[in-house]
């Protein structure tokens, strides 16, 4: 079984990266209460790279379409930042709607384009992505882009949590809450960007609720939170993946079993800690 | 006494919607300002440019250089499902004190607790946040506001959704912080009855209009009765001032919170 994990060991550092940097950026997704917009992003990245695709298949585009995560990354950055100045809340549209129709439209458009794309990477990349898939060189291009971020939020956490915790009264002390918010969400944007063509829609999405929700559950204080969170994400990669290698399952979905299990557990840490 | 804030023919409003016309006042340093007024008459506008987050569409609103204030939101903006210390809040107060990037020091942990210590309330420094009374919460925003060591300190409706025994403690509370402290206050509230009773002066605002004095000028019957609309009698018992609406004459013309 080792042996065989080994042969895909690329796919396990790519899933371990991802899953520790949308585990921290989670702790953020599911205290602020912002999940589906995680969800848009997702889904506006898959768009994105379907419309690269679908761009190719037709000789059009250029650079852009030759790398679909460029395109993917502009797509998900522009709808992170759009999100990140409050998601035309001003319009009377209340922002929860405006994600929703962010995410059918998103999801819609890229279903749309990848059935008429003849260069085709087929709808897995969608819902499962192909971790599978990852080789040396992605692994460095996730690194490339989750150390940064993190080393971001490590050395802005106070900042980031202030911000999010009672963005009034940060303004009232002279922080540009709107930059810190754009901040926030332009390492979220570029970190599922990036994940998205490997770990797919529902991966990622896993990756940034299912390890914050865990961490919530027990932790009593932030620190705890994002240790437990990131543990929570770790273990899950790991787990999942050596168990769907052995048993032949698909690698995401085994994933977020794991996650789910994770924070069952957790669950009944909880109860059993009220009690 | 010197001005800190001064509002010259101040017009505020929102694009080109003006909610307050041609306002003009001081808040000096020691005031003991109350800023009454029901939802949406435009206590928040006034509040938000005192602070800056909104400039005058016409006229001037000018602080004082170097003024500091200690800010202390409506307890319910702030969101609970943080994991976070009584103490980790209040530090908060501190935090562009410490500057981008660095963390609390020792010194900085101290402060805190001697600003919750201040407000009495340093036993709960190690408890979640989430799980403290609505009048505990309101003491740790306060102790919050008040670690930054501000010139100003204002509170955003401080008592709202409170019970008798705690409106009356926070109450009292802010007025211990102007008295012994020396605190310049502003407090934004919707309840007269509440505000009169503590503040020094009151800035009335209703429906566009803006009326500020002393407790004793703006506490009259015929000034109530033509800032709201109705008849309104005020009653002194024991030292209070209660302002009520004359009975049956609630449904005029306003319909105020």
């Amino acid at each position: 079984m080792l042996s065989t994990v080994l042969i895909f060991r690329e796919a396990l550092y790519g899933a371990l990266l991802i899953g520790l940097a949308c585990s921290v950026l989670g702790v953020y997704v599911v205290l602020r209460r912002i999940v589906f917009v995680g969800a848009a992003l997702a889904q506006l990245s898959s768009a994105g790279i379907a419309l690269a695709l679908f761009l190719a298949g037709r000789q059009f585009g250029g650079v852009l379409t030759q790398h679909p995560t460029a395109l993917a990354l502009i797509v998900t950055l522009g709808g992170a930042m759009f999100f990140g100045l409050g998601g035309g809340g001003k319009s009377g549209v209340p922002p929860d709607a405006t994600i929703g129709v962010t995410y059918a439209v998103a999801a819609a458009a890229g279903i749309l384009l990848i059935s008429k794309a003849t260069t085709g990477e087929a709808h897995d990349i969608f819902l499962q992505g192909n971790i599978l898939g990852i080789t040396h060189a992605d692994t460095m291009v996730l690194l490339a882009v989750t150390v940064p971020v993190l080393v971001v939020h490590f050395i802005y956490y106070k900042e980031f949590l202030f911000v999010s915790f009672d963005p009034e009264t940060a303004r009232t002390l002279g922080y540009r809450v709107t930059t810190w918010n754009l901040l926030l969400y332009f390492t979220l944007g570029l970190v599922i960007a990036f994940a998205m063509q490997f770990a797919g829609v529902m991966l990622v999405f896993n990756f940034l609720v299912l390890p914050a929700v865990t961490g919530l559950l027990v932790a009593h204080s932030m620190g705890g939170i994002f240790a437990i969170a990131v543990a929570a994400g770790v273990v899950a990669s790991i787990v999942g993946f050596v168990l769907s290698v052995p048993f032949d399952l698909p690698s995401g979905p085994a994933i977020i079993a794991t996650s789910g299990a994770l924070a069952l557990l957790a669950w009944g840490v909880r109860r059993i800690q009220a009690r | 006494m010197t001005a800190l804030v001064t509002f010259d023919h101040a017009t505020l409003g929102y694009g080109h919607r003006p909610v307050l016309s041609d306002i003009s006042f001081d808040i000096p340093e020691g005031d003991f300002l109350g800023l009454v007024g029901p939802n949406g008459a435009g206590k928040t506008t006034i509040l938000r440019a005192i602070l800056g987050s909104l400039a005058p569409m016409s006229g001037r609103v000018t602080v004082r250089s170097g003024l500091r204030f200690g800010y202390v939101p409506q307890r319910d903006s702030v969101s609970y499902g943080f994991p976070l210390k009584v103490l980790d809040v209040v530090m908060m107060g501190r935090y562009d004190r410490i500057g981008l990037g660095r963390r609390p020091t020792a010194e900085d942990r101290r402060l805190a607790l001697l600003s919750l210590d201040h407000v009495g309330i340093a036993h709960l420094a190690d408890q979640q946040v989430s799980a403290l009374s609505g009048g505990q919460k309101q003491r740790t925003l306060i102790a919050r506001a008040l670690v930054g060591e501000p010139t100003v300190l204002v509170l955003d409706e401080p008592t709202n959704g409170m019970d008798l025994v705690s409106t009356t403690q926070i109450l009292g509370l802010v007025r211990e912080l102007h008295e012994e402290d020396n605190l310049t206050v502003l407090m934004v509230s919707h309840a007269l009855n509440e505000v009169a009773n503590y503040v020094s002066r009151i800035a009335l605002v209703l429906e566009g209009a803006f009326r500020i004095g002393n407790v004793d000028e703006i506490m009259t019957e015929s000034t109530l009765s033509a800032m709201y609309g109705i008849p309104v009698d005020v009653e002194r018992f024991e030292g209070h001032r209660i302002v009520l609406a004359r009975r049956g004459q609630g449904q005029a013309t306003h319909d105020h919170a």
